[in-house]
């Protein structure tokens, strides 16, 4: 069933900005709220609320833990590894969430509207669960298996290119400190990338193709298509994507674990895996968690940046819809 | 657009298809690999014979099947009701437009900008008091939690989007909100439904870390934390790893395949009545 | 479709429930809880499956209960089980001030003083392999109550491909004067004769080596044991950090070897492409089955110390149930029976019968181990002595190796992520 999303004026839409009916449905629609805010509390803000308590001690994770104040945060602001790795989840963001969001988009598009079309639905759907298939395997299989094909000696990257003719182009990938985050970052496009294709190509399911065989008619091409009809359709999936992929690009580690341990010589490091390694290995429970609730905090003020830019968009368009 | 140009793109997407499942193909091809074959010609070489005595033994040392029951067991749980909270907690703040929805919402994603690291010794406490330490239990409410984060998120996207009209018949026709929810809204939204169920099923069944602290008991052990038996403190098992892996990635495997049908079964175009 | 979702998920909650840990064992003496790491294809494993046995055949109505664990899970999550309900009767745990020591600090672990000296074991372990056993009430090693029982040992040595030797005509050297002529002799060939993991414990291991071969006991001492201060920039610390960084640009080292894993330096010399492999024991029984070439194993040459020490140890848990059952198994690994059995499958025995072991190599093996632990040349590792130290070496000396770091910058970064860590005694 497609859903039909007409902008033309309908007599029920014009009534609905006026009227006292809005004001009562709303508090009831909050009770659906109810289970999921029991759970978010117990599950995730107790510990939260925990973790920042522990932040402000010094421990071991057994025993008890010492107040040390806000001594663990003066720390983190002098240390420069802290940062650093900053610095690299800011390049992990180009690679988790805007390079598999625009290639995602492309590739749900032509997948959907062009392969499907011409092609059969078949070849998309063998085509998406190729596409899909890095994240099924365990990060920490990918991981060890993009070690073999990056490595310098006899990794299959290397030994493809030498075949080809392009010797003078094999580096060590992984080893290199100039070239190992951009191999990293390679590695989470290819992780990365499946998941926005599922979520475009679900979204695009719910365009009318009314739409685009009035387009067509009027004479539009492919990508004239893409850009004033299925952009704007899929926003709100576009918004979720880029967003939570952001999110995911500052919270990495699984990779960096796997690939790099935040190698050569920090060069990969990431605010996740420097957190992990302060909790586990160096068994610094209080700076760990000082650590976690910084990177919360940074996270929590971008996504409301993100949910609020959303939220506006979609009041405005509500309106548009209505008027 | 004539027939001959568009085989160009079909090709350029399948060998941009295959480069995605390269690593695949690598994986599998260690699997069957002798370890003593692996060690003389390394790991990119292809395997003389099919070798499945490795596969066999990983199998019965850690009891393979009650860790793919606990696997199954646990991504399953989650997949439903992660998606059962989604969908109420979406139905409010997409449809029902609930006051405050930014704050609601980021109430809700907050739980997925947590790092996990943050979570593991409040979790074990809290877990020890609640006498859950050590069951499956503990795991699956904890990661319905955080994956509801993210059905919340994209659910509420997408009915905000939700033609009111179509609710505003229904509620015409004497349906009240529950009714609304589950007999018009939920079918609409299936795909992006099947979509969410996908997810969350291969999130959690690749979920490492809070698994590791808190299923202690070997009976309770999900594949992901049995793969990890396999990586010694100086030595790995190369090829046990890659066999044991594949033999956990097919049932998430099967499972998106499955449902990969109900993502693009084509919904009839008609009313939604 | 919603009632049916309820369904299952009602069935698969209800069996989730019952599925709980049983974890808890009862005190009534009639199973014995044991946890260990070790692959069953290992001489540990091998030895331990074999002390089950025999436990079981001596004790008529126990059963043991084991569980294969993962070495990471017990080592990121011990403190947590062993301080709730769940905690095994016997563990296999690491050694060292930053695992066991902290547990024994934390009063996790049993005092096992009165049952070693009871039962002999004390008597049986070397001085050397002694270290690791005994704790003080800082969690330092050396000295203190018995909290561990090791059963095996570990050191380093380097491990000659001689074929390869043969093929390019040089000599296996015995002086280090002779290594590096050999060295330089592979270069000429175009063959990087030391096999590397710049991503692992390798790299630094064989730093920690070159300190060695101009260090003695005393310097051991400081930097293992805190007894005095330990200063990175003296005469064995700055020889092994330039010589180290020498041979990576002199090409005895592979500068592309600053991600490789172990595994890959490993599988490298097992395929003969590398000539000269500076590791651990934990290799050999590995070497005996897959490497098809003839090969030699030798200590490092010119010096008395080498990397080693006392294996893993047998730990008893305070909150174990079943203590007298896991003092008696503790007591039949350390036979002469479950001994020879590990020393004939490729580990180092801490208290077998010399006669008893029939392979050659093997005995090569544990001949190399009893020489050192003689002359008192185990001297530890190098990421011991702090807390989290192992990720420091290894990110510096990338970073020595890549040219990224001079040797003295490389020094006073490991002397201030030392004294930042050491604990305050």
């Amino acid at each position: 069933m497609t859903v039909t999303v007409e902008r033309g004026t309908r007599a029920v839409g014009s009534h609905r900005r006026t009227g006292p009916r809005r004001s009562r449905p709303r508090e009831s629609y909050a009770l659906f709220l109810l289970p999921g805010i029991l759970a978010f509390l117990v599950v995730i803000v107790v510990p939260f609320l925990m973790n920042t308590g522990v932040s402000f001690t010094e421990w071991q994770g057994v025993g008890t833990p010492k107040w040390t104040g806000l001594a663990n945060y003066r720390e983190l602001l002098d240390d420069s590894e802290f940062w650093a790795s900053f610095r690299h989840s800011l390049f992990m963001v180009v690679a988790m969430a805007a390079i598999p969001t625009v290639l995602g988009l492309v590739l749900a598009a032509a997948l959907f509207d062009y392969v499907a079309k011409h092609f059969g639905t078949r070849i998309a759907t063998v085509l998406r669960a190729c596409f899909y298939l890095p994240q099924v395997l365990p990060i920490a299989v990918a991981g060890i298996v993009w070690s073999w094909i990056l490595a310098p000696d006899n990794g299959s990257l290397n030994a493809l290119l030498k075949a080809i003719g392009l010797g003078s182009w094999q580096q060590d990938w992984l080893g290199d400190p100039d070239l190992a985050l951009y191999s990293v970052m390679g590695v989470m496009v290819w992780v990365q990338l499946g998941f926005p294709l599922v979520v475009f190509m679900a979204g695009l399911q719910r365009v009318d193709p009314q739409l685009y065989e009035a387009a067509e008619l009027d004479g539009a091409g492919w990508w004239r298509r893409f850009w004033h009809i299925t952009l704007p359709q899929i926003r709100p999936e576009i918004y979720v994507v880029l967003t939570w992929c952001t999110i995911a690009a500052l919270k990495v580690f699984g990779a960096v674990y796997v690939l790099t341990k935040g190698g050569p010589g920090g060069a990969t490091d990431v605010p996740s895996y420097f957190s992990f390694t302060t909790f586990f290995e160096k068994t610094q429970v209080g700076y760990g968690a000082a650590i976690s609730t910084v990177l919360t905090v940074i996270i929590l003020v971008l996504s409301l940046v993100f949910l609020k830019l959303q939220t506006r968009t979609e009041d405005a368009e509500e309106g548009a819809r209505a008027a | 657009m004539t027939a001959v140009r568009r085989y160009p793109v079909l090709v350029a997407l399948c060998l941009a298809a295959l480069f995605m499942v390269v690593p695949f193909l690598i994986v599998a091809v260690n699997a069957v690999k002798s370890p003593a074959e692996y060690s003389q010609h390394g790991p990119l070489s292809l395997p003389k014979g099919v070798y499945l005595d490795g596969l066999k033994d990983f199998w019965e040392r850690v009891d393979y099947s009650q860790k793919l029951v606990n696997s199954v067991l646990i991504s399953g749980s989650v997949a439903i009701l992660a998606v059962i909270l989604s969908v109420l907690n979406a139905y409010a703040i997409g449809i029902g437009r609930v006051r405050g929805r930014t704050w609601v919402l980021a109430f809700f994603v907050l739980a997925n900008m947590l790092p996990q690291e943050a979570l593991v010794y409040p979790i074990y406490y809290l877990s020890k008091q609640a006498g859950l330490y050590d069951t499956r239990l503990s795991v699956i409410i904890v990661f319905t939690v955080i994956q509801a984060a993210f059905g919340t998120y994209l659910l509420s996207s997408v009915l905000s989007r939700f033609p009111k009209e179509i609710i505003e018949a229904a509620r015409i026709d004497g349906a009240n909100k529950w009714q609304v929810l589950w007999r018009v809204v939920v079918p609409v939204s299936r795909p992006t439904l099947g979509v969410l169920l996908v997810f969350f099923f291969i999130w959690t069944w690749n979920e490492f870390l809070l698994p590791l602290v808190m299923l202690i008991s070997n009976d309770n052990q999900t594949v992901s934390v049995a793969l990890g038996v396999l990586q010694g403190q100086r030595l790995m098992d190369a090829t046990m790893t890659n066999a044991a892996a594949l033999l956990g990635v097919l049932p998430a495997l099967v499972f998106f395949l499955v449902f990969q049908r109900t993502l693009t079964r084509g919904i009839a175009v008609g009313a939604v009545k | 479709m919603t009632v049916t979702a309820i369904a299952v998920t009602g069935s698969l909650l209800l069996t989730a429930c019952g599925g709980d840990s049983d974890g808890g064992g009862s005190g009534d003496a009639k199973t014995l809880r044991l946890w260990h790491y070790e692959g069953p294809d290992s001489a540990m494993g091998a030895a331990w499956a074999e002390a089950i046995k025999e436990f079981e055949a001596q004790h008529p109505g126990v059963k043991v209960k084991f569980e294969e664990k993962g070495f990471e899970q017990i080592q990121k999550t011990a403190p947590m089980v062993l301080n709730s309900s769940d905690a095994p009767d016997l563990m296999e745990y690491n050694k060292g001030n930053a695992t066991a020591g902290q547990l024994s600090k934390q009063g996790l672990l049993t005092d096992l003083t009165t049952e070693a000296a009871k039962r002999g074991w004390d008597k049986k372990l070397s001085a050397a392999v002694r270290t690791t056993s005994t704790y003080d009430t800082n969690g330092v090693m050396g000295s203190g109550k018995w909290y561990g029982v090791p059963n095996y040992a570990e050191y380093t040595m380097v491990f000659y491909n001689k074929a390869l030797f043969k093929r390019y005509g040089i000599a296996q050297p015995k002086t280090f004067d002779e290594l590096t002529a050999a060295m330089d002799r592979f270069v000429a060939k175009g063959v990087t004769p030391l096999a590397n993991a710049g991503a692992e414990y390798m790299a630094q291991q064989y730093l920690y080596q070159l300190a060695l071969s101009r260090a003695d006991r005393s310097w051991v001492d400081k930097y293992e044991l805190y007894k005095g201060r330990t200063d990175f920039h003296d005469a064995a610390w700055t020889y092994a950090a330039e010589t180290f960084s020498d041979w990576v640009k002199k090409g005895y080292i592979s500068k592309k070897s600053t991600s490789t894993k172990a595994e890959d330096a490993g599988v490298s010399w097992i395929q003969g492409k590398a000539p000269i492999l500076f590791s651990g024991s934990w290799w050999y029984g590995r070497f005996q089955t897959e490497a098809k070439f003839d090969w030699d194993t030798a200590l490092w040459p010119g010096s008395n110390l080498t990397l080693g020490s006392g294996g893993n140890l047998w730990v008893v848990p305070k909150n174990a149930k079943n203590k007298d059952l896991a003092y008696d198994f503790i007591d039949i690994t350390m036979s002469k029976k479950i001994q020879n059995l590990l020393g004939n499958k490729g580990g180092v025995p801490v208290a077998a019968d010399p006669a008893a072991i029939t392979d050659p190599k093997s005995k090569a093996l544990i001949e190399n181990f009893n020489t050192l632990s003689t002359k008192d040349g185990l001297a530890f590792y190098p990421d011991w002595p702090v807390t989290g130290f192992y990720d420091v070496l290894t990110s510096e000396t990338q970073k020595l190796m890549t040219g990224g770091e001079k040797p003295d910058a490389y020094l006073s970064a490991l002397q201030q992520a030392y004294d930042k860590g050491v604990p305050d005694q």
